[in-house]
């Protein structure tokens, strides 16, 4: 009975890893140049509306 | 790090246990570099190649800046005048995850199969190699990925292996091609190599053994301070000082990525400062929880590394590992930051401590080795079906917690081509050889034609000749300042609205599409060479072209850089002359 309910958990939580894992990694393999461009012009305003730097102005190094 | 048994070597072994390996680390490598597999070059903040980069004195030896990327830039300047930059970025990229990967797994000291892989995995597979491809430091990536053969051969050294003390220079010299990656790699070898000698013993056969044993340590380190000579010796002679800007300190100190703050954040190997080099899942709120069952992991299986590794190995691994750990997190200690801040300045070369978080690479590796000894003692105790579960899911964590590293990143490493007219510009420039300033100052570009990912100034690796470009790094709204005082000379003109023609400088480049301002009569009295889309060339017509001095102190630094060559060199004959082994 342990054995069988240790195999269930364990394979359960196999089982959503692995799901994760192919979930995350469709999603980045079917990223596009426009779905970041967008995402970054969200990151941009989103920073200007909170009077932060844009952190994907070119000349900043980066944001922390 | 085990002893190995009777049948390596064979084909027969080689399939069984060593071809998975390469399997997964190919796996892989095709996951995280996908997009490399497109034509161009993949241009992201620190990451520029260039289709052939001039071998010129500024690359070699910077006269007016700190060494940050020596003798980095002058082996690219030599490897592209053979072989095409876009092969050279895809070779060093590639190298660095597989290696990273078939590295980890062969140094794990256990016979199983499985618990290899995972370690493979999860080291090809961390926030700290996500977050450095990100920010393009690939010179950091090739470190990373040389670390456990470096510490599979300096623990064979230790052994007296025979030809250990070549296979440490050769893992040694690519961690070599930028200072931090020769400091940890100097760092394991001092830690690693060493053993005590026992006094009062008699001259028996294993002690004239240990004698040469000790003769080869000597060499190893002393290889290891020849690898590092020649960006040490381009920090003594630049002009641009030792010491820097201390407000890089705050600016460039690790950065909590969730609600478990910085020190977790580094617990799992991230923590790099720069939010835009962080992939998103790392910001998710379980992250800390997988970064625990990592450490969990790894704190069941330090005993077993204990018991299979020789007496005392297992200290000096934890001392390396927790060495690299607190430089990381010194910045966010308290008082570590005072600390800090007081070295930049007055300690020459202590700079290369401000982004600490890259010294993480150590901690990473025995984290990755620990785990995997720990998912061992973890399914010697389960039965065998229920391992072979624990063992997948085990294998999919790394994958599950950071799935927007494959594909490079979700997309951001992609290769995009260079306009034509850079090529242009370069053969003007070629033809007349002397200093250019690339306009407007700023050190990073976000061009249309690069989908707008920002990029350190493509034009000192893709002109002849010395290129200025601003070195003031803007994090946020913190401008940490640059060091070269050439560009602090161009700086104050333009900010007197002086023609920059009266700086002596000979060619101004000036780039089109990019924010940046250009004060009014910047360009007054150069003559326009070239006019394009992106790029528009002006030259100054009051400067005679010239060949580009070297000098005493470049030449010292050349002198450096042959030596290191020739250290190498002569750790690949005498790993030739000897007998194939096992790697």
């Amino acid at each position: 009975m342990r054995r069988a309910l240790t195999l269930v958990v364990s394979g359960l939580v196999a089982a959503l890893l692995g799901i994760l894992a192919l979930g995350g990694l469709s999603a980045a393999a079917t990223a596009t140049d426009e779905e970041a461009a967008t995402e970054a012009k969200n990151v941009s305003e989103a920073a200007k509306r909170n009077g932060k730097q844009d952190p994907y102005a070119p000349e900043v190094y980066g944001n922390r | 790090m085990v002893d190995r048994p009777a049948d390596v070597g064979t084909p027969r072994r080689w399939a069984r246990d060593t071809l998975p390996l390469y399997a997964a680390a190919v796996t892989v490598t095709v996951l995280v570099l996908a997009p490399l597999a497109a034509p161009g070059y993949a241009l992201l903040y620190d990451m520029v190649f260039v289709p052939r980069q001039p071998l010129t004195w500024d690359l070699v030896a910077p006269a007016q800046s700190l060494p940050r990327a020596v003798p980095m830039d002058a082996l690219v300047s030599l490897v592209t005048q053979f072989v095409p930059g876009w092969l050279v970025q895809r070779s060093v990229l590639v190298g660095a995850v597989l290696l990273a990967a078939v590295g980890a797994g062969r140094l794990v000291p256990t016979d199983r199969r499985a618990v290899r892989l995972f370690a493979a995995v999860a080291y090809a597979w961390t926030p700290y190699l996500a977050e450095r491809l990100l920010i393009g430091q690939w010179g950091l990536l090739l470190a990373y990925a040389a670390l456990p053969w470096l510490v599979r051969a300096a623990l064979d050294l230790r052994a007296g292996r025979p030809g250990a003390l070549a296979r440490v220079v050769l893992a040694a010299a690519p961690a070599a091609i930028t200072p931090t990656g020769g400091l940890i790699a100097l760092g394991v070898v001092v830690l690693l190599v060493p053993q005590r000698r026992i006094p009062g013993r008699p001259l028996t056969r294993p002690v004239l053994l240990s004698a040469k044993r000790a003769r080869e340590m000597k060499y190893a380190v002393a290889g290891l301070t020849l690898l590092n000579a020649p960006w040490v010796v381009a920090a003594l002679v630049t002009g641009a000082g030792g010491s820097s800007d201390p407000a890089g300190v705050a600016a460039f100190a690790a950065r909590a990525e969730n609600w478990a703050g910085p020190l977790v954040a580094l617990a799992g190997t991230g923590g790099i400062w720069n939010a835009q080099a962080t992939p998103g899942s790392r910001g998710a709120p379980l992250v800390p929880l997988a970064t625990l069952v990592l450490l969990v992991l790894a704190g069941v299986g330090v005993g077993l590394l204990r018991r299979r590794l020789p007496a005392g190995t297992t200290l000096r691994l934890g001392v390396l590992a927790g060495a690299g750990y607190l430089l990381a997190a010194l910045g966010v200690l308290p008082g570590g930051d005072a600390v800090l801040r007081w070295a930049v300045v007055h300690l020459p070369g202590a700079g290369l401590l401000r982004d600490g978080q890259k010294f993480l690479a150590p901690y990473a590796l025995l984290l990755v080795v620990c785990a995997a000894l720990g998912a061992e003692r973890l399914v010697n105790r389960i039965d065998r079906e229920v391992a072979g579960v624990v063992l997948a899911g085990l294998l999919l964590l790394p994958v599950a917690v950071l799935p927007d590293l494959a594909f490079g990143g979700a997309g951001r490493v992609r290769p995009v081509s260079y306009p034509a007219e850079w090529r242009t510009v370069a053969g003007i420039i070629e033809e007349e050889p002397g200093e250019v300033l690339s306009l407007p100052l700023n050190a990073y570009r976000a061009y249309p034609w690069n989908s707008g990912r920002v990029v350190l100034d493509p034009a000192p690796r893709y002109l002849p000749g010395t290129v200025l470009t601003d070195d003031t790094l803007r994090v946020g709204d913190v401008a940490v300042a640059g060091e070269n005082p050439r560009v602090r000379e161009m700086r104050r003109a333009m900010a007197e609205d002086r023609p920059v023609w009266t700086t002596g400088v000979r060619w101004v480049l000036v780039q089109h599409q990019v924010s940046g301002d250009l004060p009014a009569g910047t360009l007054d009295g150069l003559a326009l060479i070239h006019q394009g889309p992106f790029l528009s060339l002006y030259r100054n017509p009051t400067i005679v072209p010239g060949p580009e001095a070297s000098g005493p102190a470049r030449l010292a630094v050349v002198v450096a850089l042959g030596v290191a060559l020739l250290v190498v060199m002569t750790a690949i004959f005498s790993a030739l002359h000897r007998r194939a082994t096992a790697w």
